[in-house]
């Protein structure tokens, strides 16, 4: 077994990457700047914290998506992996271990972002309920439901794209519509709506990373 | 690494090996048995088979008929156990761009099955082998073309496998670092370690192969020593004369019997070509003797042997006819 291993080393290699760094510092910033806009939502009832998740955890999870369907396609394309197929491991371990290291990051940086945005809360306002507090926990668990699809996507997308080209315009056009889903029962006023939201997105993810894997498996290098 | 083959003359065996892509039939009916502990020079034109025959021996894949083993390992079936006795330097080495040479090895070696304790030892060792070590800290993106390929080499040797694959290892270095890589290869074979060698540069693979196999157009043509390939494709024999200044009276040599023709390479050179099945001491003697008589003064007289070059260059022109 050395997906502990694998995924030891990606990680490594990615929370230091460029675009990691642009999301540690970019996300919180986002997150503050959202405090002090006010959105128009077409006088529909939508909250505005779900507001602010969908468009940092839709920018974050697009730049996490991008960013594992390039390093897929590169590393495939410059035979990176033939050196790792040659080892005793599984090949589905390399994915699930580049899946597991960015979204442990993209993760991390939207729950420092969430943090972010529940200080600023704190110091403009003075003071914090119950409910705000409750509201930031549903935007978080939103957040890492919607990345976790937009990630399986980047993976699948990765994996069965010919070009760095292709494959960023699928990310970009079809990854990020994929990540939506899982804010359809939030959107639909569901009772339970997060419960569904991490249930829906995680079957999701599971089905992306599934297909995904078994190409990958196919795949003659 | 434990490992349990029943022969050692088939260490590794291809036996029928057949592989399809689409229309184009890239490998046909191979069959070829690798002695432990020996080196094989696969040689063969472009397009001819061989990264496939490799690609298939390492397990990259795992789609063909025919039956592959490696150490008595089945594959596909019994991949992972065959994987452990293998090292492999791939025609164009890449690693994960982010990595320095440290941490490739590292990763690489403990895929392999080292432990901890064991990477560290291994890695100075095998880096100072190759003359790395005062840069194994560098990013491998700040690498030459060379050095990346020494790297590709220090993670397959990092294991001490059994077998080590390297397909067209020698492209892209200089002399010296070519030198240090047949005489790492030299090195190894004295430890026991089976090579598989693939390569255009021939001279390379003459240098240093126990046997050579010619692959072309997805079939094994030839397979043995040097002397083996010399003697089944009875190239033609060649006597050089090197003169003292340029002479026409040699044109009379081609009447001598046995010789086939003759070159005037340069002023003071001159090839007498023989026929393939000429008696070489014979040969001489009788050109030795029209020189004298004829009292041209020469440099000297010398056999030459055909080269792997040579013998392959014919046989790639005779299957073209």
């Amino acid at each position: 077994m050395q997906l502990g291993l694998l995924f030891a080393d990606e990680l490594r290699g990615f929370y230091k990457s460029k675009v990691m760094i642009f999301l540690w510092i970019g996300m919180p910033l986002i997150a503050v700047l959202f405090r002090f806009i006010s959105v128009e939502t077409s006088g529909q009832d939508i909250p505005f914290t779900l507001v602010s998740t969908v468009v940092v955890s839709s920018l974050a999870g697009t730049l996490a998506a991008v960013m594992l369907a390039v390093f897929i396609i590169n590393e495939k394309n410059r035979r990176v992996y033939d050196l790792f197929l040659i080892r005793p491991l599984k090949r589905r371990e390399i994915i699930l271990a580049k899946f597991l290291a960015v979204y442990l990051c993209v993760a991390i940086a939207s729950f420092i972002a969430v943090v972010t945005g529940i200080m600023v809360d704190y110091v403009t306002i003075g003071s914090m309920s119950m409910a705000a507090l409750a509201d930031a926990g549903t935007s978080l668990a939103t957040s890492l439901s919607m990345i976790a699809v937009s990630c399986s996507a980047g993976v699948l997308i990765g994996v069965f794209s010919p070009t760095v080209l292709v494959g960023a315009i699928l990310v970009i056009y079809g990854g990020n519509q994929v990540s939506v889903i899982p804010l359809v029962p939030t959107m639909l006023n569901l009772p339970q709506a997060t419960v569904f939201t991490i249930v829906l997105a995680g079957a999701l993810a599971g089905v992306l990373l599934a297909v995904a894997v078994a190409l990958f498996e196919r795949q003659q290098f | 690494m434990e490992f349990n083959h029943p022969n050692p003359d088939k260490f590794v065996s291809l036996k029928n090996l057949t592989k399809r892509f689409g229309n184009f039939q890239a490998l046909s009916d191979i069959s070829l048995d690798i002695r432990e502990g020996e080196i094989f020079g696969y040689i063969g034109p472009n397009g001819a088979g061989k990264t496939t025959t490799i690609k298939i021996l390492v397990g990259l894949i795992s789609n063909f008929q025919g039956e592959v083993s490696i150490g008595g390992y089945q594959l596909p079936q019994r991949k992972e156990e065959a994987h452990k006795l293998l090292g492999y330097l791939p025609q164009n080495v890449a690693f994960q761009e982010w990595r320095t040479i440290n941490q490739a090895l590292r990763t690489f070696g403990k895929l392999s099955g080292l432990i901890d304790t064991q990477v560290e030892e291994k890695i100075p060792q095998v880096l100072e082998l190759l003359g790395l070590l005062e840069v194994r800290h560098k990013k491998i993106t700040q690498l030459s073309g060379g050095m990346n390929q020494k790297v590709g080499l220090a993670q397959a040797l990092l294991h001490e496998p059994k077998l080590l694959v390297l397909d067209e290892p020698l492209g892209g270095l200089d002399p010296y670092s070519r030198y240090q890589f047949k005489e790492i290869i030299r090195k190894l074979r004295q430890k026991g370690t089976t090579i598989i060698f693939s390569s255009h540069i021939l001279s390379d693979v003459q240098d240093v192969a126990d046997r050579i196999g010619i692959i072309n157009r997805g079939r094994i043509k030839k397979i043995g020593t040097l002397d083996d390939l010399k003697a089944r494709f009875k190239t033609k024999k060649t006597v050089e004369v090197l003169l003292v200044s340029k002479t026409e009276k040699l044109n009379g040599l081609s009447k001598i019997k046995n010789v086939i023709g003759v070159d005037q390479l340069s002023p003071s050179k001159v090839l007498v070509n023989l026929e393939a099945n000429a008696d070489e001491a014979q040969a001489v003697f009788d050109i030795a003797e029209y020189i004298v008589k004829l009292k041209i003064p020469i440099r000297g007289i010398n056999v030459l042997e055909p080269s792997l070059d040579q013998i392959y260059l014919n046989y790639v022109q005779e299957e073209e006819k």
